[in-house]
């Protein structure tokens, strides 16, 4: 069987077969982390071999090549499926736990995970929204599995506006099969330049409408705070730390690889939207008391920095996008893993999580802030590397302020008893893991910069 | 024809539209479903071709439809359906725990929760904001 098709071999019969068995089961919910654990592994291998060898491609059923559908996984898809599938797979851990409540909530992350792998690893525009779907409906069923009136509000307004998403989504695949007369991302990419200018660009603004919802940029921000804010933890770690990926990928593919055109001609609204997010989330964060709110608005501010990198454009920069959307990935599910904890351990895996997120070295994420800084300084924009700078030192200035409110100032209402050994000991280590790729970032740069020469590469060709 | 299927499609997502900004929360899922079909459609509509029925065997020599399309068509109404029952099991769970659907109401019985539960008004306020948009 292929690398390519085994993650979801893995996955798909055991999310079905695991829907059914109680999820608040230990059993159940330990085997739900192992099949993770083999899911993670395996995309770990494939990502290993892409590096080594080129994208990796696969035709479904035995068909002709253009006839059946194709699955392709290229340094961006392996990564983001990798870290996806990661944090959903801490994300799980850290709940089994503690003790899971909800009966579903196991088998739907491997829902989840399954939808997440698949969409990075199709090379096909149509698979990928039904992946997609696959995902989101997860998301929604996984934001509301916790029950409770709070929960179950904050999971409708996210449903809702991220279904319009998925429908102007769908709307846009249409009209670019209408115009190309195909739905292979490799096809289309190459026919795109063929594409009547008008047509392309409002084809071009679909898609950034779309994934824009799904990023939480921001003037399309404003599902993502109730939902953020009243999820569970494990959920709103899943939420920000791989569904968001969903959007830095689109954002990445669709109109890094696929309409490069028109990414170009829209730089400076990009990079303008950009700003206004990193900015808007930044100052609302720094106001905000609660951890939680504070992380909201923080990830808002955070997709700001994908969207100015792909206006800034060419390989460094999409790069720059690619290690910043994973490391950022890893150090947000940390952070809303371990922000309604307490006791010994959480707080020094906050603490690293935050240094990580604000982007002190040697913290993982350090690298994709520095990357951001090094396509700033090359696209030779004193505006840019100003921003950039402005929008770490809040990061850290609010990251900070969190920190401080939860950990150092103890607050007589504060009845929560600590949290169980195995609940603090995961974050830990986690925490850990951000360390050593700060410390031997070198295979993930690697990745990166494939990443960044591949999309710019299938750009160029024609 | 693509001037009929662009009014019917603008018209279904202009209503749904409309739906979706009611604070009925039945009217919002019902105004979903108006855009998805509205998405449907328009799938539909970007295969427009003349031409016979494409199945085996095809007749010689003339030109067929656009099959592809009809199969994502079908794929993206089972995903709509979903998504529907999906949503209506939540907006059913709103009810059960707020004897309402209307999202005034909700906002409202929060607020007074939030008081109850003796955190200041203000951040509330702050809150109910964010739901209403």
């Amino acid at each position: 069987m292929s690398l390519l098709l085994a993650p979801l071999c893995v996955l798909w019969p055991a999310a079905a077969v695991l829907a059914l068995a109680d999820g608040r089961r230990r059993a159940v919910g330990w085997s739900t982390v192992a099949i993770l654990g083999v899911a993670f592994v395996l995309l770990v291998l494939l990502a290993v071999r892409i590096v080594a060898e080129g994208p990796v491609e696969l035709v479904g059923g035995g068909w002709p090549i253009d006839v059946g559908i194709r699955l392709r996984a290229d340094a961006l898809g392996a990564s983001m499926a990798a870290v996806s599938v990661f944090v959903v797979l801490a994300a799980l851990a850290q709940d089994v736990a503690a003790g899971t409540s909800a009966r579903l909530l196991p088998a739907l992350m491997l829902f989840l995970a399954l939808g997440l792998t698949g969409l990075f690893l199709t090379g096909d525009v149509f698979n990928f929204y039904v992946f997609f779907e696959l995902a989101m409906i997860s998301a929604y069923a996984l934001s509301a599995a916790e029950g409770g009136p709070r929960t179950t509000g904050g999971a409708l307004i996210f449903a809702v506006v991220n279904l319009l998403g998925s429908f102007i989504f769908l709307i846009a695949v249409a009209a670019l099969y209408r115009t190309t007369g195909t739905l292979e991302m490799v096809a289309v990419a190459e026919r795109a330049a063929e594409i009547d200018p008008n047509t392309a660009i409002l084809i071009a603004v679909s898609f950034f409408v779309a994934f824009g919802v799904k990023l939480g940029l921001f003037p399309f921000h404003f599902w993502l705070p109730a939902i953020y804010g009243s999820a569970p933890p494990a959920v709103a770690a899943v939420l920000a730390g791989a569904l968001a990926n969903i959007g830095a990928y689109g954002l990445l593919r669709f109109g890094g690889g696929l309409l490069p055109r028109e990414v170009e001609l829209g730089e400076v609204v990009l990079i303008a939207l950009g700003s206004a997010s990193i900015i808007y989330g930044a100052i609302q964060a720094i106001g905000r008391r609660d951890g939680r709110e504070v992380l909201a608005y923080s990830a808002i501010g955070h997709a700001g920095y994908v969207i100015v990198a792909l206006g800034i454009g060419g390989p460094v920069a999409i790069s720059a996008a690619v290690l910043f959307t994973v490391v950022n990935a890893l150090g947000k599910g940390l952070l809303f893993l371990v922000v309604d904890l307490r006791g010994p351990l959480v707080g020094a895996a906050f603490a690293v999580g935050a240094f990580s997120v604000a982007g002190v070295p040697p913290m993982a994420g350090f690298f994709g802030k520095a990357a951001l800084f090094e396509a700033g300084i090359e696209a030779g924009s004193v505006a840019i590397v100003v921003l950039l700078f402005v929008g770490g030192a809040l990061t850290f200035v609010y990251l900070f302020q969190a920190y401080q409110q939860a950990h150092w100032r103890p607050s007589p209402d504060d009845s929560r008893p600590p949290a169980s050994r195995g609940a603090r000991l995961l974050p830990a280590l986690l925490a850990v893991l951000i360390l050593a790729i700060g410390l031997w970032p070198e295979p993930l740069l690697a990745l990166a910069d494939q990443a960044g020469s591949d999309l710019t590469a299938g750009s160029a060709r024609p | 024809m693509n001037l009929i299927f662009a009014i019917t499609i603008g018209v279904l997502f202009g209503s749904g539209a409309m739906l979706m900004l009611k604070a009925d929360l039945l009217r919002v899922v019902v105004g979903l479903v108006l855009v998805s079909n509205a998405a449907a459609l328009t799938v539909i509509a970007s295969g427009l071709t003349r031409g016979a029925a494409p199945i085996e065997p095809l007749p010689p020599g003339k030109p067929v439809a656009d099959p592809l399309t009809q199969a994502m068509t079908l794929t993206a109404l089972v995903i709509g359906f979903a998504v529907t029952a999906l949503l209506l099991a939540l907006v059913y769970r709103v009810y059960e725990t707020h004897r309402s659907v209307d999202l005034d109401d909700l906002s409202r019985a929060e607020a007074t929760s939030g008081a109850e539960l003796g955190r200041e008004p203000l951040e509330r306020e702050d809150e109910r904001e964010e739901l209403e948009v």
